[in-house]
């Protein structure tokens, strides 16, 4: 308990440190929320040159087209150079005499003009268009078309792209701001050269180490909850489960603390959680189950723990399976993950001490 | 000794001090290449979708519809099997959707009410999407083969409207004759994290050892200018992200990653300084507020990631709402990237000019807030 009142006592003066590892967890929401905003919707200008009945229904029906695009109804002109400056993916132009065409059983050419610039939005384009002439031409009973779609889902209600995220950016933000801190609270010792005090305290350096970490993770646990009240309130994610944020948050201390006493300086803790959280995170299921990736991936997703947190917290959050594993079985990789590095701290620390 | 020599002495002084900080240059260098590497494996998961196939009909018409999605190559990684082994794929999540095409398929198509089944792992709408669009457009191109994949840019593109049973055919036009790979697209404002991220750090980390160590004393006290003192901890934290960047630069170019059109190395090369003179800007004026290493590191990690971020390296700004296009106005790595990538992928060199101004006037703004900032902190 003294040792968490110290670890507490010495984040306390640090402010900026704790200002910013707040602003870090908030960071990350930020940054998938990015990622998510421009993942769907294809900004796509309409040139609507018909005006008809059926030129107003294929608008519709691009509209709702898997979440394909977010028409902007424009001039052609206007169309024309906000496609040059890169202000939009695609213009569709809707041609005079459209509706008339199609009424008639006539096929008409649809223009599209596409900023093929980026492959993956080009691709979502090309896929995108025929798709909504397919739900066109089926909802117009149109002579000919002999096949169709039967969607059948695996799960009963669809989460959207960035609920999705924002709850895997949780165990993001748990791996970063808890690892910081964890790995701060070790590196304190060994840049002030304490560790050597540690042999003189009447109890074994290990409940020492627990003291410090224990603060440490109550110190993350109050800017994760920021960054998840954040996710309740601004994201309308009723479903928080506060258990599994802390089991996250106490894990990553405790892998904090093991990079900590092997770094032995606070200089590269923070490059080092930023640099390696964004691969980690991409690789460990956060946008998608990361066996749709293939095997290599998926074997190389089982070293990281962020994996398993991800697993855990979207099956909390969404009810989602996203490993193949069963969750039992993430939250024990994750606590062998917890012995294992904290294992690590105590002994590093250990020896350095009795060196000192 | 003039001041330019002075500011000189201090430059070379500033990057031997860097160089001898290897957790400094290492601090640096790990989130753009944990950028570099994100980028990578995005690029392997975006695009294609693991689907398995079944095709239960045996009949000509279940045959072409096969060869419709296994033709599809840029949308399905596709695993021919049957239903049982399909199911259990789908189970273990191997594959994220079985497309089975029913054994009744002929004699469907012939009644004109035929159906492709698909099963879809919905977990969220993203690659659910992907899959969903893939599978329509395998569909409308059974009954319509211009609307497939395999004759894009062909037929209505080149004037050629074929009737089909949807009425519509697309003519699509590219604005470019190349299109830009998702990694390249994604790997080049990476290029700018480097030199922030480096120039940040680096400015604000000497600055902070300054403090640290008390030499800050010994520049306040020297018979020189204090613009002399700040030309010189910019030139010398632009000489550190010139030794890490000009590598890397290097690097891009043999694996063909940067490949500027002709006539765009000199405003690549001017892009890249003024940039780098920002960072450093950026880097002094923060190592003069933040006085402690320890806390420095995190800061300008902080600092440097917003930077890159809301600048449009990882989205595309013009993509994005309303208010958050305008938030990014006041961030000036949204203008260097929109200039890279200018610069980079389009043939002209529209907005570039207005973009390197907008650079230029930030890196004063920084510049002359360095100097205040020296002023203050200066004993």
């Amino acid at each position: 308990m003294a040792s968490a009142r110290l670890e507490l006592t010495q984040l306390g003066r640090s402010r900026l440190l704790l200002a910013f590892t707040a602003l870090e967890a908030l960071t990350f929401l930020l940054l998938v929320s990015l990622f998510g905003l421009t993942g769907s919707r294809a900004p796509t200008a309409v040139v609507d040159e018909d005006h008809g009945p059926l030129a107003a229904s294929l608008v519709g029906f691009l509209r709702q087209a898997h979440h394909s695009f977010a028409l902007r109804s424009l001039s052609a002109e206007r169309a024309r150079s906000d496609l040059t400056a890169g202000r939009i993916v695609a213009v569709i132009t809707i041609p005079p005499g459209f509706s008339a065409a199609v009424a008639a059983g006539g096929t008409v050419a649809l223009p599209v003009d596409v900023d093929n610039v980026d492959v993956d939005l080009t691709d979502d384009i090309e896929r995108a268009v025929p798709s909504a002439l397919a739900a066109f031409g089926r909802a117009h009973g149109f002579a000919g078309i002999r096949v169709v779609a039967a969607e059948r889902d695996l799960i009963p209600h669809d989460t959207g792209f960035i609920p999705y995220l924002v709850v895997s950016a949780l165990a993001l933000d748990a791996l970063v701001v808890a690892g910081v801190l964890g790995a701060v609270a070790m590196t304190r010792e060994f840049e002030a050269g304490t560790l050597s005090q540690w042999r003189l305290a009447p109890v074994a350096s290990g409940w020492l180490l627990a003291g410090k970490l224990a603060g440490a993770a109550a110190v993350s646990s109050a800017a994760i909850g920021v960054a998840a009240i954040v996710v309740f309130a601004g994201y309308g994610i009723a479903r928080l489960h506060a258990v599994t944020l802390l089991l996250c948050v106490a894990i990553f201390t405790c892998v904090g603390s093991c990079v900590g006493a092997l770094l032995r300086r606070s200089l590269p803790v923070a490059a080092l959680f930023f640099g390696l959280a964004l691969p980690l995170y991409i690789d460990s299921g956060a946008l998608e189950p990361e066996r749709f990736d293939g095997n290599v991936i998926w074997a190389i997703a089982h070293a990281s723990p962020v994996y398993y947190a991800v697993g855990v917290l979207e099956q909390a959050v969404h009810g989602l399976r996203v490993t193949p594993e069963p969750v039992s079985a993430d939250v024990a990789v994750l606590v062998a993950w917890a012995a294992l590095a904290a294992g690590i701290a105590s002994s590093v620390v250990a020896r350095r001490a009795v060196r000192s | 000794m003039s001041p330019a020599r002075q500011a000189w002495a201090l430059a070379r002084l500033d990057l031997t001090v860097w160089r001898r900080t290897p957790w400094a240059i290492a601090a640096a260098v790990i989130p753009p290449l944990g950028m570099a590497v994100l980028v990578t494996v995005l690029t392997w998961s975006v695009t294609r979708q693991p689907v398995a196939l079944v095709v239960e009909g045996g009949g000509p018409q279940a045959r072409v519809m096969a060869r419709i999605i296994e033709a599809d190559r840029e949308a399905y990684k596709l695993t021919v099997t049957d239903l049982g082994r399909a199911r259990q794929l789908l189970g273990r999540q191997q594959v994220a959707a079985v497309i089975v095409v029913p054994s009744t398929f002929d004699q469907d198509v012939a009644h004109g009410s035929a159906s492709l089944d698909l099963t879809l792992n919905n977990v969220d709408i993203d690659f659910g999407d992907d899959i969903r669009r893939a599978v329509d457009r395998s569909v409308a191109e059974f009954d319509a083969p211009q609307l497939g994949a395999s004759l894009e840019r062909t037929g209505a593109a080149q004037g050629l409207v074929v009737p089909n049973a949807y009425r519509v055919d697309v003519a699509e036009h590219d604005l470019r004759h190349t299109t830009v790979t998702y990694a390249r697209y994604q790997a080049v404002p990476v290029l700018i994290l480097l030199l922030v991220n480096v120039g940040v750090l680096g400015g604000a980390l000497l600055g902070a050892r300054d403090h640290e160590r008390r030499t800050a004393a010994f520049l306040g006290t020297a018979p020189m200018p204090r613009w002399s003192v700040m030309a010189g901890r910019l030139a010398g934290t632009a000489l550190a992200i010139g030794v890490v960047a000009v590598p890397a630069v290097f690097a891009l170019r043999l694996t063909h990653v940067v490949e500027p059109p002709r006539g765009h190395w000199v405003p690549f090369g001017a892009l890249l300084a003024v940039t780098a003179l920002l960072s450093a800007g950026i880097g002094v004026l923060l190592g003069s507020v933040v006085r402690q290493s320890a806390t420095v590191a995190l800061v300008a990690v902080t600092v440097s990631s917003y930077l890159f971020f809301l600048g449009g390296g990882f989205t595309t700004i013009a993509f994005l709402p309303a208010w958050l296009r305008t938030a990014s106005l006041a961030v000036p790595t949204s203008y260097a990237i929109d200039a890279i990538r200018q610069i980079l992928f389009y043939p002209d060199l529209t907005g570039v000019g207005r973009d390197l101004l907008a650079l230029c006037a930030f890196t004063a703004a920084t510049t002359a807030g360095g100097v205040y900032a020296l002023r203050r902190v200066e004993p």
